[in-house]
């Protein structure tokens, strides 16, 4: 049973394969094209994954949608009519790009993959999500909560899953409607703070950090607590079915105050530089943000309190893009009614692909509910031999001429040498000293991770004690605003010497999903990769998930005396994920980064 | 006469267009965005070519390219309003995998030469500023890169007949897709008017309805089953 799950239209579009339940391959089609969030048909990323299942499009049983065509239309029809007569730009607008093409998406699925119209089935937005949590869980009943912007009609929903006579069964509780959603809420603010709404929510999230939540109760009450544990949204504050006026309306910059400038720097820092002059203007900005960020936090255990009302059990299963939170995920881990909580390697639109294939697979009985979970490592993987080998034909001073802005030189060195490793164990040793001597090392690793979590396969790596390298890797390699702070990996077995989780709760630290509070003891070693608030994302990673990482964060902790890396992902401002070798040296010839490692290959500047 | 009304092209655009709110912030955007497609092309080029010698030279051309594209995108940081969001474009191969690469390097050449002669009028007509400055920098290698991409046809053994060919094939496809492009911007405006008055015509007996349904606080269909699109 072949079965391609497809996403695209609004943003991250990507494509998956499921072979007789299991995931064979899924990527974003951003992968592909270079284009961070790339909402176009996935042409790039449903050839890679039936390259990598040795398939043709004749060879799918089923082709599965992650929503309903039918239904989103009459939601963006109403609600482009309900403004009627200020919004004549968002009906017109609205209607070319629908009728010309978003209206027919299965038609389209059918032609551009040549397959028959009966193989090509949907399912709504949220409901992909529900099932995208549940399937992978590894859960037989779960709780299941999805919190998104907006798909189809509903922002978010409860149901709860579980698994029948071998196949899920998967249902609807409640729903909340569009234009009540807490994910367009938080865009909206993340849009006042200056930065790109539907991408920037983590600089929202970690702005937050730096201020008090002295907002919040003008924030709850414009996201108002319902009895039943959901909540309503006050309209005037925003503009989310007049877009074209901006996210926020005046009366939101009467309670706010003005927006912030996008260019207009902010004079915070996670590694300990001292604190700049914070103008009012800049503390507020933050303080707004840890307002809504508490508001959210609050509304999202509420309506996990209320799902667990609704639907006791022990599990729950989180998705939908403000599941990408990780602070209020943290949140729900300690505080909700839930012991066990799942949140998929790519909780947001990306990963409904996976979950559309997956179910879909199992309706027809092809899945085994014991071998449902999957890794996040099911991106494509390339060979580095021929760039290896292209190498010593590349002129030093040539590539010096296009160092990124701002980077006079790079500070490893002009030339480049590199070496294969035949024995992984010696890599991992290089590396380890390397990264012991205060380099910054590009880590590329086999097959690509799905989501937007670097989790040792597509990484960049420096110690995590150092805050200056860690202010180096910001400014001349990832273009990264000094207030957003870094991630680390560490061993399951050092873990608990650091984080205060149960064993249980540390298993669901292993895609870097929580903000957890690090053991005072040891922020000194790990300060370059924590915020202000003594907070880190983490990744518990484990011998089984990922050999090759684990291998190196082990050679590193002999070392160091902590098998833990700060792990950022492979990327620059702007862009996806690298994908192939030849990006990732790209990366490293215009920044500031020493050494890189493709697969078994050690590149270094000299 | 083409470069006259070329050049009275540029200067509309400059003058008159770009002065109004949100369009040379937007032409940036646009210039960032060819930039990167160009980044793109080489390196779909790259996974195709084995040769070390004629991958290091097109590696080297897309770090010109991309130091480019991050330098629109700078430009963009003074003259926009919002933060950049990179522009949708939907992204295809120029050729299969079945046709040789070095077609892939006619269709850049062309691409090449036409953004230099396009970039040079812009710089030489715009005044002093932020833009000006950036292409400034950028003409000048685009004018190395289009011997470049030359040379890279010859290397790859294309005989000097194929690639006036392949020349002339390209400078015809473009024209042809300039052509579509601009019939399909009056498909646009026509669509623009049509759907106007049909929002004037409908707006007034649905939007009542649009607003009491967008005061419904809950979704009350149950939509969740697996559909076909032949249901």
């Amino acid at each position: 049973m072949n079965v391609l799950g497809v996403s695209y239209g609004y943003h991250d579009a990507s494509a998956c394969l499921v072979v007789d339940g299991r995931v064979v391959a899924a990527s974003a089609e951003e992968r592909f094209t270079r284009q961070k969030h790339d909402s176009n048909f996935p042409t790039y990323a449903i050839e890679y994954v039936l390259d990598a299942g040795s398939l043709s499009p004749a060879d799918l049983d089923q082709v599965v949608f992650h929503e309903d065509p039918h239904v989103k239309f009459a939601r963006v029809l109403t609600t482009v009519l309900a403004p009627f007569p200020t919004s004549r730009l968002e009906f017109v607008n609205s209607l070319k790009s629908w009728l010309g093409k978003k209206l027919w998406s299965l038609n389209q699925l059918s032609s551009r993959l040549d397959v028959e119209p009966d193989k090509i089935g949907y399912l709504s937005h949220h409901f992909s999500h529900a099932v995208q949590a549940f399937m992978g869980s590894g859960f037989r009943e779960s709780a299941i909560l999805i919190v998104d912007a907006v798909g189809d009609w509903s922002s978010s929903a409860l149901y709860r899953g579980e698994w029948k006579d071998g196949k899920p069964v998967v249902r609807r509780l409640v729903e909340i409607a569009f234009p009540n959603s807490l994910g367009l809420v938080y865009s909206a603010f993340t849009a006042f703070l200056g930065f790109t709404p539907n991408d920037s929510e983590c600089s929202t999230m970690a702005l937050g950090g730096f201020g008090k939540p002295v907002y919040a109760d003008k924030v709850r009450e414009i996201v108002r607590a319902l009895d039943d544990g959901t909540y309503e949204v006050d309209q005037s504050y925003f503009n989310f079915t007049n877009f074209y006026k901006g996210a926020f309306t005046r009366r939101f910059v009467e309670a706010f105050g003005a927006p912030r400038d996008f260019r207009e720097p902010l004079p915070f820092s996670c590694y300990g530089e001292g604190p700049k002059e914070v103008t009012a203007d800049a503390q507020r900005f933050a303080d707004v943000a840890a307002s809504v960020q508490r508001v959210l936090e609050e509304r999202i255990l509420a309506l996990a309190t209320e799902l667990h009302a609704r639907a006791p059990s022990k599990n729950l299963c989180f998705a939908g893009g403000v599941s990408l939170n990780c602070v209020a995920n943290y949140q729900l881990l300690t505080r909700s009614p839930f012991a066990n909580v799942f949140i998929p390697p790519d909780p947001g639109d990306g990963g409904t692909s996976v979950g559309v294939a997956l179910y879909a697979s199992a309706l027809a009985g092809a899945c085994d509910p014991d071998a449902m979970p999957y890794t996040p490592y099911v991106g494509a993987q390339f060979d580095e031999a021929d760039d290896v080998r292209m190498l010593d034909h590349l002129d030093p001073a040539h590539v010096l001429r296009y160092l990124k802005r701002g980077l006079d030189k790079p500070s490893g060195g002009a030339s480049w040498k590199h070496r294969t490793f035949d024995d992984r164990a010696q890599l991992s040793a290089a590396v380890a000293e390397r990264l012991m001597s205060g380099h910054i090392v590009g880590w590329y690793q086999g097959r690509a991770e799905l989501g937007p979590r670097a989790l040792g396969n597509r990484s960049i790596l420096i110690r995590p004690d150092d805050v200056r390298l860690a202010a180096r890797l910001s400014r001349s390699v990832k273009d990264r605003a000094p207030f957003r702070p870094y991630a680390f990996s560490i061993t399951a077995k050092d873990a608990p010497l650091v984080i205060e989780l149960s064993a249980a709760q540390l298993r669901m630290n292993r895609w870097m999903q929580y903000a957890v509070p690090v053991a005072p003891a040891h922020a000194p070693k790990l300060a370059a990769a924590m915020h202000v608030d003594g907070t880190t994302r983490v990744q518990v990673a484990y011998e089984d998930e990922n050999p090759a990482y684990h291998a190196l964060l082990a050679a590193f902790g002999e070392r160091f005396g902590l098998g833990a890396v700060l792990n950022t992902s492979f990327n620059a401002s702007g862009y996806p994920i690298v994908s192939t070798p030849a990006e990732a040296l790209s990366m490293f010839a215009r920044t500031d980064m020493d050494a890189l490692v493709l697969n078994r290959t050690l590149v270094w500047k000299e | 006469m083409v470069t006259l009304l070329h050049k009275l092209k540029i200067w509309f655009a400059v003058s008159v267009v770009w002065t109004m709110k949100g369009k040379l912030a937007e032409a940036i955007r646009g210039f960032q965005a060819t930039e990167a497609d160009g980044v793109w092309h080489l390196h779909r080029g790259l996974q195709r070519i084995r040769d070390p010698r004629h991958r290091a030279i097109l590696f080297a051309h897309s770090l010109e390219e991309e130091a480019h594209a991050e330098e629109f995108a700078h430009a963009y940081q003074h003259y926009g309003e919002h933060a950049m969001k990179p522009a949708p474009y939907e992204r295809a191969d120029l050729y299969g995998d079945e046709e040789p690469i070095w077609k892939t390097f006619a269709y850049v050449h062309v691409g090449e030469r036409d953004a230099t002669h396009r970039f040079k009028l812009i710089r030489d007509t715009l005044e002093q500023g932020r833009l000006k400055e950036s292409l400034r920098r950028i003409v000048s290698d685009e004018e190395g890169h289009v011997d470049l991409t030359h040379r890279m046809l010859v290397e790859m053994g294309a005989s000097d007949r194929a690639i006036r060919a392949e020349v002339r094939k390209v400078r015809w496809s473009r024209l042809w897709h300039g052509w579509l492009r601009a019939g399909k911007q009056v498909v646009d405006k026509l669509a623009t008017l049509l759907l106007s008055v049909t929002y004037f015509v409908i707006g007034p007996f649905l939007f009542v309805a649009a607003r009491r349904r967008l005061r419904s606080r809950y979704v009350e269909f149950d939509n969740c089953r697996l559909k076909k699109l032949s249901e």
